[in-house]
């Protein structure tokens, strides 16, 4: 057995043990109160560091990664409520190629303003998608915000990830629920809150095809989860 | 208080709550950034390492328990130990200084801001309660992530002598916080 004892401190300290010999210092350190406080002592030393700000988007970056190799969710399609009636817009279609950046700056938002969306975020990195569609989404007459919606065909599935900003605050039950629309049949596809900044952003993966829908829209739910909307529509576009 | 927070954060990462480990991430985002920039005098190692940090942190590669002591210190040397695997695979250009004092902020939340001056300024006296040479030791050692070969090769002394001087740094160190913490000066 390999004896263990303060001689092995720096080692510690330095990163230098093995897995197993770290565990025994460990053990050791239970015990001498000595190094537990030259451990501690040393705990402090990172505030020595001047203040530095971190990069644009580290967070949703780092998070993406750190959650990469969760499974998917499902999100099964439910049924619908009649006349829905979106308001008429223009549209306003463009590909291109690499959304994993969009991703990234969506899962920002969705981290600083709704956890939900951040749920959604799957393990399909890496595979090819075929083609992307965006939306600009025209507000009713009384409200502020703004948003945009973009379509993400991947193997079959679709991807939808709204973004908006200049959003009044909610009460807290409350919350913007997306709904993708076919002949005025919604179903659930997305929901954020916004941030203290005004922002909010959702990311929801369809299995059905970009073509079965014909609008999207946003309401404002009186309730998160609501699987038929009950609140007005405050943002829609026509696909 | 702080220590329960993290503790019981901690607590829900280890059961995969992903809410807990954001706000473990927002926690601790900045200083741990800010510690990696400086022992690694990069940006994008400083990110890669930080994500290390809590992929480690998520799949449990890394298991804090309270026996350990504070969990701020097991997160650091987690963080320094991760920024001295990377400081050993590469020896590249380091970023500028001008754009090094570009990033410097103070922007982060008040509580955070008030929480690291305290910390800062009761390691800073720590700090200049030892020598030059005390010093020295401690940034090649702790910071740079130097090995005691290197030093003892850099600074032309024994292997031995560096390995007592760090240590005897380390202590030295340690009374001066204690001391401080004794004083009433730590509030944890």
């Amino acid at each position: 057995m390999t004896n263990i004892d303060c001689d092995y401190l720096l080692d510690y300290l330095n990163g230098t043990l093995s897995i197993d010999e770290v565990q025994q210092f460990e053990e050791h350190l239970k015990t001498c109160t000595e190094c537990q406080e030259i451990v501690e002592a040393t705990g402090q030393l990172p505030y020595l560091a001047d203040p530095v700000e971190p990069p644009t988007a580290m967070k949703a970056r780092i998070l993406a990664n750190v959650f990469e190799e969760e499974p998917v969710q499902d999100n099964p399609t439910v049924a619908l409520k009649p006349a829905m009636s979106a308001i008429p817009i223009r549209k306003n279609k463009s590909r291109r190629n690499t959304w994993k950046p969009l991703l990234a700056a969506v899962l920002l938002l969705s981290l600083l303003g709704n956890g939900y969306a951040f749920f959604q975020l799957s393990d399909k990195e890496g595979g090819p998608e075929t083609a992307i569609q965006s939306f600009q989404l025209e507000p009713n007459a009384a409200f502020s915000g703004t948003a945009t919606a973009e379509l993400i065909e991947e193997d079959g599935l679709v991807n939808l990830v709204v973004q908006a900003d200049r959003l009044a605050e909610l009460d807290a039950s409350q919350v913007y629920q997306v709904w993708l629309i076919k002949d005025g049949k919604p179903i659930p596809a997305g929901a954020f809150s916004p941030n203290p900044n005004g922002e909010g952003a959702s990311y929801y993966q369809l299995e059905e095809t970009a073509a079965e829908w014909d609008t999207i829209a946003v309401t404002l739910e009186p309730k998160a989860g609501n699987q038929l909307p009950e609140g007005e529509i405050v943002l829609s576009s026509e696909i | 208080m702080e220590k329960s927070t993290d503790t019981n954060l901690y607590m829900r990462v280890s059961q995969q709550d992903k809410a807990a480990l954001e706000q473990l991430y927002d926690r601790y985002e900045k200083i741990l950034f800010s510690f990696l920039y400086k022992m690694l005098e990069d940006r994008e190692l400083a990110e890669e390492a930080l994500q290390e940090v809590f992929i480690k942190i998520w799949r449990g590669k890394g298991v804090y328990d309270e026996s350990k002591g504070k969990f701020t210190s097991w997160l650091f040397r987690m963080a320094q130990n991760t920024a001295i695997d990377l400081i050993r695979k590469r020896k590249q250009p380091s970023v500028p200084i001008e754009e090094a004092a570009q990033m410097v902020s103070n922007d982060a939340p008040v509580e955070q801001q008030v929480e690291w001056q305290e910390e800062k300024s009761q390691i800073e006296m720590a700090v200049q309660h030892l020598s030059a040479e005390q010093q020295k030791m401690i940034d090649l050692f702790y910071f740079k992530g130097h090995t005691h070969e290197t030093i003892a090769d850099m600074c032309n002394i024994p292997l031995g002598t560096v390995k007592s001087r760090i240590r005897l740094a380390l202590k030295k160190l340690k009374i001066s916080l204690h001391g401080m913490q004794e004083r009433g000066a730590y509030d944890d």
